[in-house]
């Protein structure tokens, strides 16, 4: 497994080097974000750590231009801030996860671990169902040609039902499959998240394009 | 805070117009009746001192008028303008705060990351000697976090929010606790039903967390947390059966430091009550009668 790193904080970036050697993962660093996104560019990693702050290009740009060009490395970004605004911008630019600085190293890998689980099958980055399109690259969901303004939940479980259209699956399922959620209480946080969609497809002009298919659950039709 | 200030000026001003206006007409109904005294006794007089009064009426409420309106404007502007160095002032002083919280947390980060990576290779004496360096590290990142989350008035803005099922935040921290409980001789009694909140899920597993540190210091037998819902609200409670709180320290309990005696840096429940606040929610201390311990309750709207 190769993964690359781009940060510029020389210790920081040798110690993180040493902690995913240590995990037997080959790790190539770069320290400024023009050099980062080169490497990102031209060799193929099965993922990225970025820092935000960096000289040259900052880390949203980098995940930004690299998606622009179609490169869909996962990418774990590393922020010293923890503001909401910086989270949401860093999932915005298309990073998969974020991780703030300081972190303990078992976090560190076991977040790298989830990238690479979900590198493994690779997905082409835009689902199309219909007049539904949703770009994992860009995060972006359109309907019909208009776009969809999605929260981050939202956005994974139109995803999900985009790309396995026609297929009906249970509450629970969506819960394990969307959610990661491993109980399956009296809750219908599903049907929440269903009708908050259905809504906003509503708007953008699509009616009945997430069907209740009685006894199941739901599926989206094409 | 604009349109208080401006309804305030907006009200002395129409008092002291009224009050104006009143004393005009009343000098004027003086003036017309001297004028008119000889034939105020005839019917022509009268009617004609009601007809040249009510003509004065309508004069000056329909002077007034404008004037309120292009007051109402001038008064939102003055507002504004005085208001404004006080906005700017905050906005430097959070700024600052956020600076300083961030050149304080990068060596900290720095010595927290090559800790950590030093004792890959280190023997078991200077390990120990590293984690210790990495534990401090993190735990003062931590505290600076949670000062600059203090600084800020809690508010919905400050959230990431999405449906939330408090039942799976539950779970997940229950899961997190449970070896710790085991550890301290407790037991971590759960009882989690469906209640959907529109949250920040992150910082309500923080609160969860922070409510749960606090009763495995207190606790002594068992801990029991629990979640669900009714029509209106949602709760999380989190209930221990240790000595419960003294009667004085009830009031200051969320304020921040309060805590003390049993170790814990004090934060832990006034940024639980932060965030329960910045939920448009509350965190409460709740007496359950007969039992002892402390019994802490958030609050928390239900997403309809």
């Amino acid at each position: 497994m190769r993964i690359l790193l781009i940060e510029d904080n020389l210790p920081i970036a040798n110690a993180v080097r040493a902690m995913l050697e240590a995990r037997k993962f080959a790790v190539d660093v770069a320290t400024d974000g023009v050099a980062g996104l080169d490497y990102l560019m031209r060799e193929t990693y099965d993922a990225a750590v970025v820092d935000v702050v960096l000289p040259g290009k900052t880390g949203f740009e980098i995940v930004r231009e690299a998606r622009a060009e179609a490169i869909h490395t996962p990418v774990l970004m590393l922020t010293a801030r923890d503001a909401v605004e910086d989270r949401v911008r860093g999932l915005d630019a298309g990073a998969d996860d974020y991780l703030i600085k300081p972190f303990v190293e078992e976090e560190l890998i076991a977040r790298v671990n989830a990238l690479l689980r979900r590198g493994d099958k690779p997905v082409s980055s835009v689902a199309t169902a219909g007049k539904l399109t949703v770009d994992t690259g860009s995060r972006e969901a359109r309907y019909d040609g208009l776009s969809l303004d999605l929260g981050t939940t939202e956005f994974r479980l139109l995803e999900f039902l985009a790309r396995n259209a026609n297929i009906a699956f249970s509450r629970s399922q969506l819960l394990a499959r969307v959610w990661d959620y491993d109980f399956d209480g009296s809750s219908n946080i599903v049907d929440v998240y269903v009708s908050q969609l259905r809504r906003k497809l509503r708007v953008a002009g699509g009616r009945d394009v997430i069907e209740t298919v009685w006894g199941v659950g739901y599926k989206l039709t094409a | 805070m604009i349109a208080r200030l401006t309804a305030v000026y907006v009200a002395i001003f129409a008092a002291v117009l009224a009050g104006i206006s009143f004393y005009a007409y009343w000098l004027i109904g003086g003036q017309y009746r001297s004028l008119l005294a000889p034939a105020l006794d005839t019917p022509e007089g009268q009617s004609g001192y009601h007809g040249a009064m009510e003509h004065v009426l309508v004069t000056i409420v329909s002077a007034d008028v404008p004037v309120l309106i292009a007051v109402g404007l001038l008064a939102y502007v003055l507002a504004r303008a005085s208001l404004r160095p006080l906005f700017e002032a905050r906005e430097r002083e959070q700024q600052f705060a956020a600076d300083a919280a961030h050149e304080l947390r990068s060596p900290l980060a720095t010595i927290a990351t090559v800790a950590q990576a030093a004792r890959i290779e280190a023997d078991p004496q200077t390990r120990a000697h590293l984690d210790t360096i990495a534990r401090t590290a993190l735990d003062a990142s931590a505290l600076i976090g949670d000062l600059l989350t203090l600084a800020r008035e809690p508010r919905p803005g400050l959230l990431q929010r999405e449906p939330v099922d408090l039942a799976h935040v539950v779970t997940t921290c229950a899961r997190e606790f449970d070896a710790r409980a085991r550890a301290a001789d407790l037991e971590l009694r759960v009882a989690a039903s469906g209640a959907i909140v529109d949250g920040d899920e992150r910082r309500l597993r923080e609160l969860t967390r922070n409510l749960l540190e606090n009763a495995l210091r207190h606790a002594k037998k068992t801990i029991v947390l629990e979640c669900g819902g009714d029509a209106s609200a949602a709760y999380l409670r989190v209930r221990d059966d240790g000595d419960g709180i003294a009667p004085g320290l009830r009031e200051q309990l969320f304020q921040r430091f309060a805590g003390g005696d049993t170790g814990g840096h004090g934060l832990g429940l006034s940024i639980a009550h932060w965030i329960a606040s910045a939920h448009d929610g509350r965190l409460e201390l709740e007496s359950v009668a007969g039992a002892p311990g402390a019994c802490f309750v958030a609050k928390l709207p239900r997403l309809s």
